[in-house]
């Protein structure tokens, strides 16, 4: 008997291969727990209720990925990725990573949003959309398969319409959402024109299977139809990612959505595009860059992450609203994390160096940008305004928020103190090895400027004298509170934790290389 | 050489109907009236512009409520027609079970919406008044 099968078996005799699912399922159950809820009793508006139900459903999904991660499942060490479904779902290291990301920074945007709730009319329906909307980008980090990709992605964008647009008596928020969802519809249906032509080439909506087609030369002659196809792909990735070119709905949409789903967006929501691309690409198309050199995707790829750096930061520099310019910080670091896809080559050693990095880029992201909006929701829910003025001195109100936004701030920009350094660090000297030392001088000269709009908010909050704008404030929102001090936490505590985390992502990313 | 064919259609295709206009337009006799101009409702007298026209927004609850039923049967038609072979195949918890879940997980919603009010029609007080106000006359 052929020894790895025995392994298998061994390792996975504890529990049914399903169960490998666990997380979703959880995530799912948890959206549908809280609209029968609702359902039972709709008069009753159960704000507390809710939010520990599906915080609870967030955590546990969290805690089973986390054991999962640990115990090996689905990796190499463990007799590889688990495939179900006729091999449309595939858990596997990189999938358990990036659904560990989702359901952290959803646990912590429940947390918030309970206290920005409070009062409001349909509470129940937004943490089901935000469990519905998490349990699709779960859905997304293992699909392995173009047709569970599409599904998935829109399983999360469609809650994410209706949530943008959640204060619906608030006109801002309204025409973000029309936005959010007219670029999305629009980028959707390129997304799915370039699935149809990659089918047309292939014959096949398996990642693994589109893979071996394009390695035996299968797209000999349709080069022109694949090449298309791949571009189009791509471009609705770089929709889901708030990339240039598709990025003109995120400052629209993160400023005008309430903080929490702004938090919500632009950390999970984009690392949810970012592990279909890394999939998608590094297991159905690499072939490509061997076989086809007319196809060069990397290549594309490299001028997105420099657009988008260079976009992202410099509009960010020119801002005013606060909120607006973390939305386009957020846009700069989709530029960080596309380097990720840009310094792939065709069998290169350090691809799986270099994914890894941007995986855990994108870890420390998510809870330091998560945590900067959710500052900024606390913002919001004391009325103060939105821009570097109003946030003079608010550092008198609130010391403790104050000091976890200087961590944020720090963090973002990638000064060497906090988690943010290292996972840049990570990254460049990755990509350099790689031999794309011009993209991380790119990334390292866009940080360096991404330093004058950070510390301008850390100069407002800290420096400047309040002028009258703090008035307003009157209680403590507890639950934002725990929420933003938990992020600082998480931030600080990545940076002894980082090697861990980068040595869990360039296994789980290696994995897909092999 | 093909594409000629198809590129002779198009040119067919949009030059009869552009040719009819035009032959037409110089022959008839022009005598504008308004009940001409006027929008074409079945016999009933139009009112107001067609831009200004607003409709109930709970049409559009039904309607999607509808849509998600209707694709729904879709999907059970085909399961119903191999369900009995599927049974002897794979056995009945394998055949119904999934099929069971996906309807649940529709019911779970359809209970919510209903519960919340989505398919309770509101009362339009206006409407309410004409009508009482008709029935006095």
């Amino acid at each position: 008997m052929d020894p790895t099968v025995v392994t298998t078996a061994a390792l996975q005799s504890q529990l049914p291969e399903w169960t490998a699912l666990g997380p979703v399922i959880v995530l799912g159950l948890t959206g549908l727990l809280l609209l029968t809820i609702d359902a039972i009793w709709p008069k009753r508006n159960a704000n507390t209720t809710y939010a520990i139900v599906s915080a609870a459903g967030a955590i546990i999904a969290l805690g089973i990925t986390v054991w999962y991660l640990v115990a090996g499942t689905g990796q190499e060490t463990h007799g590889g990725a688990i495939t179900l479904f006729s091999e449309a779902i595939v858990v596997d290291g990189m999938a358990l990573f990036f659904t560990a990301i989702f359901t952290s920074v959803a646990a912590l945007v429940i947390v918030a949003s309970h206290d920005y709730l409070k009062g409001h009319e349909n509470s129940a329906e937004f943490y089901s959309l935000l469990m519905f909307a998490t349990t699709g980008m779960a859905l997304m980090a293992v699909s392995n398969s173009l047709v569970t990709v599409f599904v998935s992605l829109e399983m999360a964008s469609l809650p994410s319409y209706a949530l943008v647009g959640f204060l619906k008596k608030d006109r801002g928020s309204v025409e973000a959402s029309l936005k959010y969802f007219l670029i999305g519809a629009l980028s959707s249906a390129v997304f799915l024109f370039g699935i149809s032509l990659i089918y047309a080439v292939t014959g096949s909506l398996l990642l693994t299977e589109i893979s071996a087609q394009f390695a035996d030369g299968g797209v000999a002659g349709f080069a022109g139809v694949a090449g298309i196809g791949v571009l189009m792909i791509a471009g609705g990735f770089a929709y889901k990612t708030a990339s240039v070119p598709f990025h003109f709905w995120a400052p629209e949409a993160y400023e005008g959505a309430p903080a929490p789903v702004s938090a919500f967006l632009s950390s999970a929501s984009k690392a949810a595009g970012f592990v279909v691309a890394f999939r998608v690409f590094a297991e159905a198309f690499m072939p490509l860059l061997e076989v086809t050199p007319a196809i060069d995707w990397a290549l594309a790829f490299a001028v997105l992450a420099v657009l988008t750096m260079v976009v992202g930061n410099f509009a960010a520099a020119t801002q005013e609203n606060v909120k607006r310019m973390l939305a386009y910080s957020s846009i700069g670091h989709a530029g960080y994390a596309l380097i990720g896809l840009a310094a792939l080559t065709a069998g290169g050693p350090h691809n799986g160096d270099v994914m890894g990095a941007a995986m855990a880029h994108l870890l420390i992201y998510g809870f330091m940008n998560t945590g900067a909006f959710l500052f900024i929701a606390m913002v919001e829910y004391w009325g103060v305004g939105r821009t570097f003025e109003d946030y003079a001195g608010l550092s008198q109100k609130a010391p403790l928020a104050c000091v976890a936004m200087a961590v944020f701030m720090f963090s973002l920009a990638g000064l060497p103190v906090f988690g943010g350094f290292f996972s840049k660090y990570a990254l460049f000297a990755s990509a350099v090895s790689a031999g794309f030392w011009w993209l991380a001088a790119v990334g390292a000269v866009t940080s360096a400027l991404s330093l004058y709009y950070y510390s301008r908010v850390v100069k407002a909050i800290w420096i400047e004298e309040p002028n009258g704008n703090l008035d307003v404030i009157e209680s403590k929102p507890t639950g934002l509170y725990a929420a933003i001090i938990f992020a600082a936490v998480a931030t600080v505590l990545l940076l002894p934790g980082f090697p861990i985390a980068l040595e869990t992502a360039e296994a789980a990313a290696s994995a897909l290389f092999a | 050489m093909s594409w000629i064919a198809i590129g002779a259609l198009a040119v067919v295709g949009v030059g009869i109907p552009l040719g009819m206009m035009a032959a037409s337009a110089l022959l008839r006799p022009s005598v504008p009236e308004q009940g001409k101009s006027a929008t074409y409702e079945s016999g009933e007298i139009p009112t107001g512009t067609a831009r200004s026209f607003k409709f109930n927004i709970q049409y559009y609850m039904v309607a999607l409520l509808f849509v998600v039923f209707d694709i729904e049967t879709v999907l059970v038609f085909p399961w119903a027609v191999i369900y009995s072979d599927a049974v002897e195949v794979v056995g009945i918890t394998r055949a119904l079970g999934p099929m069971l879940l996906f309807i649940g997980i529709l019911l779970i919603g359809l209970v919510w919406a209903w519960r919340n009010g989505a398919v309770s029609w509101t009362k339009s007080p206006r409407a309410t008044r004409r009508k009482t106000e008709r029935g006095d006359a």
